[in-house]
């Protein structure tokens, strides 16, 4: 990991009428880095996710990729500079095939790497399956294809591993530091799998209502007296 | 992907195989459009031939905004009236050349779809096809209440000058010179269609039809890609209504009425709105049933309708999607 920042976000500011579901957060991802983004549920993992990827805009606080101030950019424009993401809901195409899917994804950012994404992920046994007859794990593992085409240089990842079993959430865990690692993709990810998360994360965010409660190493985290009584629990 | 089909697997063969394909069977239908005044000497039927080809080029435009964008219009008579305006008031006025107003005629229709395109995409539902109704009647409206226009309600008829294109102007109104000039243009229509679906162009507004936030995240546009749908869509539209004007002679405001909008959904409906091929074999059939009603019941429309209960309820794809899964079971039984 380089000390290069890949994504920041500064002061970033969501309001639902009077609830302010981030109060004026601020992170930092370095290239490189596998940041997990953790917290209980309505803490706002998922919004930040939302703000930094551009589905929600117009509001206060900036997002930087490579620092560049991206805040004003639509989501098309943000994953030509190289940001993607996947959904917490798997979100494909389902009347289109696997590798037409793929194919038209790359069209808006590298023309090849179809096939070798399809390979990571065990998707080419099923390239020409339309995507709605696939299983649920091989849907989810479809929607990360999606945000891997064309080697982003930023990865957000809301809930990769939601509704998987214990053995696909691994396996997806060891693809994803896997790629990490030999793509230098930097990935911010939200996950309540903490297994998943302490097996792969260089770094964690901790959320809690809003605002940032802690930030560190796993281990340092771990042994965060608040962070244990907001979200982990003590059989963590 | 079946040649002429959008939102199925595609098909092991490669592009170029498929689009080989493609082009002997364009070919052979038109040596077939050739040849259908050799093989049929009644001008009625000629002529009821040619009426078929125009509803199924209008049905076509339907159903093609179906299959790309997902959109039901029940305002499509809109640019097939516009089409056929256009070309009756500029050639009766002799505004300007017969030969500028069929490009106009075709332009202008085409333009407009594409404007209402960049904001009719962003609707869905209900509210799409309500706002494609206001639009439609709109139309109507003006061409049915300004007399001046083309002489409102009464509707107008019109000289065609003596040469279009170099050519002999009233053979556009025999019935065995058209039938060969609107199949023609309706099998050339289906080729350029599926040529299309099968394009980058195509393919992106399928994704964006499928899914258009995903297809945002993905990197594309979703405002474009629809709104080259909608303005192909009405091309074809405005192709029909120009092709019926200069047939005719004759524009009246009925053919921007969303009855007209309203049976051409119904033609995709019943030949199969998710197959390029579907709505112009749906127009045919629905023309046949229409006229097989009609010479035995006064009440006609009635027969139709039932027809269509039945067909919506046994083949909700289609006459093409029922010949599809048939065609599948026989390859699964040999």
């Amino acid at each position: 990991m380089s000390e290069a920042i890949a994504i920041q976000g500064i002061g970033i500011e969501r309001r639902y009428g009077g609830f302010r579901a981030l109060k004026g957060v601020d992170i930092t991802v370095r290239r490189g880095e596998i940041r997990g983004l953790i917290g209980p549920n309505g803490a706002g993992k998922s919004t930040l996710i939302d703000v930094l990827s551009g589905r929600v805009r117009g509001q206060p606080g900036q997002v930087l990729i490579d620092g560049r101030d991206v805040s004003r950019l639509k989501p098309q424009e943000r994953r030509r500079l190289g940001l993607a993401r996947s959904f917490q809901r798997t979100n494909i195409f389902p009347m289109l095939s696997v590798e037409q899917q793929l194919r038209i994804a790359s069209w808006a950012v590298a023309e090849a790497g179809v096939e070798e994404v399809m390979e990571e992920l065990n998707l080419t046994a099923l390239a020409r399956m339309p995507a709605a007859e696939i299983s649920y794990g091989d849907q989810r593992r479809l929607d990360l294809a999606l945000a891997l085409v064309g080697r982003p240089s930023v990865l957000l990842l809301d809930e990769p591993a939601a509704g998987l079993t214990v053995e696909e959430s691994h396996g997806l865990a060891t693809i994803l530091r896997d790629l990490a690692n030999r793509w230098n993709v930097t990935v911010l990810l939200v996950e309540h799998d903490m297994q998943v998360v302490f097996s792969i994360c260089d770094g964690i965010t901790v959320l809690h209502l809003g605002e940032t409660l802690a930030e560190g190493n796993v281990a340092e985290i771990r042994a965060d007296q608040r962070v244990v009584t907001a979200y982990l629990g003590t059989e963590a | 992907m079946t040649a002429l089909s959008q939102g199925d697997v595609p098909a092991a063969s490669s592009p170029l195989l498929k689009t080989r394909g493609l082009l002997a069977m364009a070919l052979a239908a038109l040596l077939l459009g050739v040849a259908a005044p050799r093989l049929v000497s009644s001008q009625l039927m000629l002529s009821l031939a040619t009426q078929a080809i125009f509803d199924a080029l209008l049905a076509t435009s339907v159903g093609f905004l179906v299959l790309q964008n997902g959109r039901v219009s029940f305002g499509q008579a809109a640019f097939f009236g516009l089409g056929g305006y256009a070309f009756g008031v500029l050639v009766a006025r002799g505004l300007m050349a017969a030969e500028l107003a069929v490009l106009t005629a075709l332009a202008l229709p085409t333009l407009v779809a594409f404007l209402l395109g960049l904001v009719f995409a962003r609707i869905a539902g209900v509210a799409h096809a309500m706002l494609t109704l206001a639009v439609g009647q709109a139309f109507y409206e003006i061409a049915f209440r300004w007399r001046e226009l083309a002489k409102g309600d009464d509707g107008m008829a019109f000289n065609l000058p003596p040469r279009i294109f170099g050519f002999d102007s009233s053979l556009l109104q025999d019935p065995s010179v058209m039938v060969v000039v609107a199949w023609t243009i309706l099998v050339l229509a289906l080729l350029g269609l599926a040529l299309f679906a099968n394009s980058r162009m195509g393919q992106i507004a399928a994704a964006v039809r499928d899914n258009a936030e995903r297809a945002r995240f993905i990197g594309h546009d979703t405002t474009i890609p629809p709104a080259i749908v909608y303005a192909i869509s009405a091309l074809l539209a405005a192709i029909a209504g120009l092709l019926q004007a200069t047939y005719n002679g004759y524009i009246a405001p009925q053919m921007f009425h969303w009855s007209l909008s309203g049976s051409a959904l119904i033609m995709a409906v019943v030949g199969g709105a998710q197959f390029i091929l579907g709505p112009a074999i749906g127009a045919v059939c629905f023309f046949i049933l229409k006229d097989f009603a009609g010479r035995f019941a006064e009440y006609w429309p009635a027969i139709v309708g039932s027809v269509l209960v039945i067909v919506t309820l046994v083949m909700p794809q289609g006459i093409v999607g029922l010949l599809k899964a048939g065609w599948f079971r026989m390859r699964r039984q040999a």
